[in-house]
């Protein structure tokens, strides 16, 4: 039996358009959670509250002084939406907002008036980080803004990073749960889609459905096409599930019948190997599916030929 | 029987995760579409690269990776993505390499280099400008961005280092043309655009450096900093008679002050260079195809690319 086997194929086949399916339901799930916890809100928050945090204010002996008064400040108030925190603020709003905390109603701030309010600043760790940024800034007022907007970038750096690795923690805590829920066990579906012609010929079908439509792409948008910081990350997983697709699988996976009784030892390793292939993501499972259709069918089929618009011609090519 | 059938579905589930890890998956790179007008017709980007990995010595000079650079990861405040920069003929620029060696990790140096975006260590996640860059592990992250060549280094000139590749033992020349650039042809590409970005998804590329004739189809234009001319592709050592590799003409992209630069700068057209080159995506091209493009639109057939060119051959 050599590697190019149609059933082996249309398995392989079946297989992976089951991992795009869940992916995708996965995805829609992470987003889901995303917008319902408000994620990047939260992040933002939070590495707001690290840099404002432990400073009190002339007017304020309180702790918080510093932070209260950088939420109620017009500039950020306009960016809430009802009582929930902003997703983005831009650097040049943060700078804007804190020197004039700093400064109050000083009209035409001068580099000397930001260095005398932070001398004022009782101590703290804001005070200790402006004396130091307005060091470095050339007893000049603009690159002092340009420094406190270095600061909040900094910080947003790490907001990224907190935010992408959360991110990835509920695809993983996502995909287990749906991995336990669906019972989509990987050696459960092999063995399915191993042992019925029928259903595998189905599924063999619909993939080559799913495998016509558009990629799942990503799209991205900035708050200001020339400055890349802050990037709104939208990935459009492709259309949501059919009815066909649905159908078919609750078919193959599910806790009825022989798939509940057919559960054993081996069972968590399939879970396993789910979990493992779903954190993958849609667009991997999508660019699978294309490639191994083309080895089955040998060349794309004629509607995928016309997804691509008229007007992108080579031609533009100089 | 089921012993067998049990061992079949097992090293089938086996050869397609095995395969999953091996295959390489598209993947998509964000750009403001700001960078791209500011750069799309510029050969090089300064810019400031906290130096987080380095080579210790440059690469030996032989074939394939063995290419003379010096490697260096670190993540810059202008591009604002994962990246690398690579010192060409990197033993000819001892100083670099001992500041390089005597700065601590993390340091933030200045630096100017040619920008490079082309997908030879895309990795599998994508890649989105401005998103949080983690520190590098190696000297070789994935990566779709170099500054490759470098031309300026902290105080370092390295504009000398556009010269051939080689020692008293080797030269490194690259892939053969018809080689190299039937592959960039080949290359996929889909872009899209949103209303403040660009997104090109394409997946891995090879054949980093070729050598090939190249017969400029026009006068070279002065961009500031640097010269770029389109050219037809020819084998290094294509006869007037022989037919191009390539159909149509690609653009040459010249560094000013390199002995490259100083040598196209009057030449005209017609006129031939046997050349060492890279290639990178055309970010010109990239553009005009995205201005074309309505929101919810795509391009989906060849990567835009041009070459930088690093040596002029000897004949």
């Amino acid at each position: 039996m050599g590697l190019f086997n149609s059933t082996i194929l249309d398995v392989i086949i079946g297989l992976i358009f089951v991992y795009l399916l869940l992916s995708i339901i996965c995805t829609a799930a992470n987003e889901w959670v995303a917008a319902l916890t408000r994620r990047r809100g939260k992040m933002l928050k939070k590495g707001i509250m690290q840099l404002l945090s432990n400073q009190s204010t002339p007017q304020s002996d309180a702790p918080d002084a510093m932070i209260q008064a950088f939420y109620q400040h017009p500039l950020i108030r306009a960016l809430m939406h009802d009582t929930n925190h902003p997703n983005y603020v831009s650097p040049r709003n943060f700078s804007a907002t804190l020197v004039d905390i700093m400064t109050g109603d000083t009209a035409d701030v001068q580099f000397n008036n930001l260095q005398d309010a932070a001398n004022a600043l009782p101590d703290g760790e804001v005070k200790e980080s402006m004396l130091a940024l307005f060091r470095r800034a050339g007893n000049n007022v603009d690159g002092a803004r340009t420094a406190i907007e270095g600061w909040f970038n900094d910080a947003m750096d790490r907001v990224s990073g907190w935010y992408k690795r959360r991110t990835q923690l509920w695809t993983i805590i996502i995909a287990a749960l749906l991995t336990l829920i669906a019972n989509a066990d990987t050696i459960q579906i092999t063995r399915k889609l191993w042992t019925d012609p029928v259903l595998r010929a189905a599924v063999v079908e619909e993939a080559k459905v799913r495998a016509q439509k558009p990629r799942p792409s990503v799209s991205v948008e900035y708050q200001d096409e020339d400055d890349p910081t802050n990037p709104t990350v939208t990935r459009n997983e492709g259309d949501r599930l059919s009815d066909k697709e649905r159908d078919l699988l609750s078919q193959i996976v599910g806790w009825r019948g022989a798939m509940r009784d057919n559960v054993n030892w081996f069972t968590p390793l399939g879970w396993l190997l789910t979990i493992l292939a779903i954190s993958m993501g849609a667009p991997f499972w999508f660019d699978m599916l294309n490639k191994i259709m083309n080895v089955r069918y040998a060349g794309k089929s004629p509607d995928e030929k016309a997804k691509t618009p008229e007007k992108s011609d080579t031609s533009v090519r100089a | 029987m089921k012993a067998t059938k049990s061992l079949q579905v097992l090293l089938l589930i086996t050869a397609l995760l095995a395969s999953s890890s091996v295959c390489r998956a598209e993947i998509t790179v964000a750009l403001t579409k700001g960078f791209v007008k500011k750069y799309k017709d510029k050969a090089t980007i300064p810019t400031t690269v906290n130096i987080d990995r380095h080579h210790k010595h440059a690469n030996p000079i032989g074939s394939g990776s063995d290419d003379g650079d010096i490697h260096i990861a670190g993540r810059d405040t202008v591009v604002r993505l994962p990246m690398v920069a690579e010192i060409i003929n990197g033993a000819k620029e001892p100083d670099a390499l001992d500041f390089m060696l005597q700065a601590a990790a993390g340091t933030a140096i200045p630096l100017t280099g040619v920008w490079r975006f082309w997908f030879e260590h895309p990795g599998n996640e994508d890649q989105i400008q401005g998103e949080d860059v983690p520190t590098p592990a190696n000297t070789n992250p994935d990566h779709v961005f170099e500054f490759h060549p470098v031309t300026q280094f902290d105080t370092f000139d390295c504009l000398d280092s556009f010269i051939p590749i080689e020692d008293e033992e080797a030269e490194f020349i690259g892939y053969e043309a018809a080689k190299a650039f039937g592959s960039y042809e080949k290359r996929p590409a889909t872009i899209t655009k949103s209303g403040t970005a660009i997104m090109i998804t394409s997946n891995k590329a090879g054949y980093n450096y070729a050598h090939f004739q190249i017969r400029l189809a026009g006068k070279p234009k002065d961009v500031g900093d640097g010269y770029m001319v389109l050219a037809n592709i020819y084998d290094s050592d294509a006869k007037s008679s022989d037919d191009p590799v390539v159909e149509d003409s690609r653009r040459m992209v010249f560094v000013k002050g390199t002995n490259p630069g100083n040598l196209v700068k009057d030449k005209k057209k017609g006129d031939k260079l046997k050349v060492l080159g890279i290639p990178r995506v055309n970010l010109n091209q990239v553009f005009a195809i995205a201005s074309g493009l309505d929101t919810d639109e795509e391009y989906s057939e060849g990567l835009p690319y041009e070459m930088i060119i690093v040596a002029i051959l000897k004949n």
